[in-house]
């Protein structure tokens, strides 16, 4: 946690006073750190929230399989969102609990909403929840479609489902990206043009 | 150089402080790059529209309007911040021949992925808040545009992870 406070402290530019003096009353007072510690860093809340994508995306290829042809390229854009992300947060990244990997159809079901929000940010829940409100929303979207039997019934529910997920996540990403230091910013924004586009592909 | 649009920037935002710096860094620099791509795009638009058949005339068109409202609107946003806006060329260079329907798509491709590529890097450049949501909204409709020239040359896949890269 303190290594994240301190990168995010470093990196956060204009958002980095607010980051200090949250530290301060943090760490100084000493009592209360665990807490309320610094805010996690605003990538992780993205980070989760790509991972959230390929979940429900790999449940809605196994629950409908003629889907597969159609979404494994948006799905891989997803996994390619995630690398870069894991790449720009650096050590902050969190291993990878919630695995990409399309194995993750077991845990799906917990993976519905707790799984990746926690990961990181577990002690600043009540923090993370303020900072990640654009993601919160993204995700109720797609926890829907993440655990496994909450996928809808009929293929073309399904990509609706998708396609809402994909709306609220670049517009998750756009907001993000309008206060992020420029080299995140850059990231967040080709992420959020490419999730705009597979509104389209989803349409 | 000269501006020559009429810049009286009326284009509804309160906040017509024509100081040079109002809140931020880079709006300028950033927002003529987007509008150097944007007046290349609306070029290209031409000879894509000349090849590009009847079918897909309306969607040319609908493409070369956005560009056209997003130019005047950059145009107007330079201005509000003390400049003077990039004027077009009177040519651009081609990037493969365009003798049919194909080429013409893929010229519409390339020229959205391009206008992409500026607006992406507009983003980067400014901390400027206002500007770059501008950017972002340019950068998110040229990819989805892109991605419909895609999806009518049925090339897969029809997106790309970043786009602008």
């Amino acid at each position: 946690m303190v290594a994240v406070a301190r990168r995010s402290v470093l990196i956060g530019g204009a958002v980095g006073a607010g980051l200090l003096a949250a530290g301060c009353t943090a760490g100084g007072p000493s009592g209360r750190a665990p807490t309320t510690p610094a805010p996690p860093d605003p990538l992780l809340a993205e980070l989760a929230d790509e991972r959230r994508l390929i979940a429900g995306y790999d449940a809605t290829i196994e629950r409908h399989p003629g889907l597969r042809a159609r979404l494994t390229a948006v799905r891989d854009d997803h996994a390619a969102h995630a690398a870069a992300l894991v790449t720009a947060l650096g050590p902050a990244a969190p291993p990878s609990p919630t695995t990409p990997a399309p194995t993750d159809s077991p845990t799906a079901s917990t993976g519905a909403s707790p799984t990746a929000s926690p990961t990181t940010s577990s002690t600043a829940s009540s923090t993370a929840s303020s900072g990640a409100s654009p993601g919160a929303a993204s995700s109720t979207g797609i926890e829907s479609s993440g655990a496994g039997t909450g996928i809808p019934a009929t293929p073309a529910a399904a990509v609706a489902a998708l396609r809402a997920a994909e709306r609220a996540a670049a517009a998750a990403r756009g907001t993000v990206a309008l206060t992020a230091p420029p080299d995140r910013a850059r990231l967040l924004a080709g992420i959020s043009a490419s999730e705009a586009s597979h509104v389209a592909v989803l349409a | 150089m000269t501006a020559p649009a009429p810049t009286p920037t009326g284009t509804g935002t309160p906040t017509a402080t024509p100081s040079p710096t109002p809140s931020g860094t880079g709006q300028v620099q950033a927002l003529q790059a987007g509008l150097a791509a944007e007046h290349a795009v609306i070029w290209g638009y031409g000879v894509v529209g000349a090849h590009a058949g009847d079918a897909l005339l309306a969607q040319v068109r609908d493409a070369d309007d956005a560009h056209r409202t997003l130019r005047d609107e950059t145009v107007a946003l330079v201005a509000r911040y003390g400049g003077s806006s990039v004027a077009t060329e009177p040519e651009y260079a081609l990037p493969f021949p365009v003798t049919d329907r194909g080429s013409a798509l893929r010229l519409a491709v390339h020229l959205e992925d391009g206008a992409a590529a500026a607006w992406r890097y507009a983003v980067a450049a400014t901390d400027d808040v206002a500007v770059r949501r501008a950017a972002l909204v340019a950068l998110s409709d040229a990819a989805v545009r892109a991605t419909r020239w895609r999806l009518a040359l049925h090339t897969t896949p029809a997106t790309v992870p970043f786009p602008g890269d």
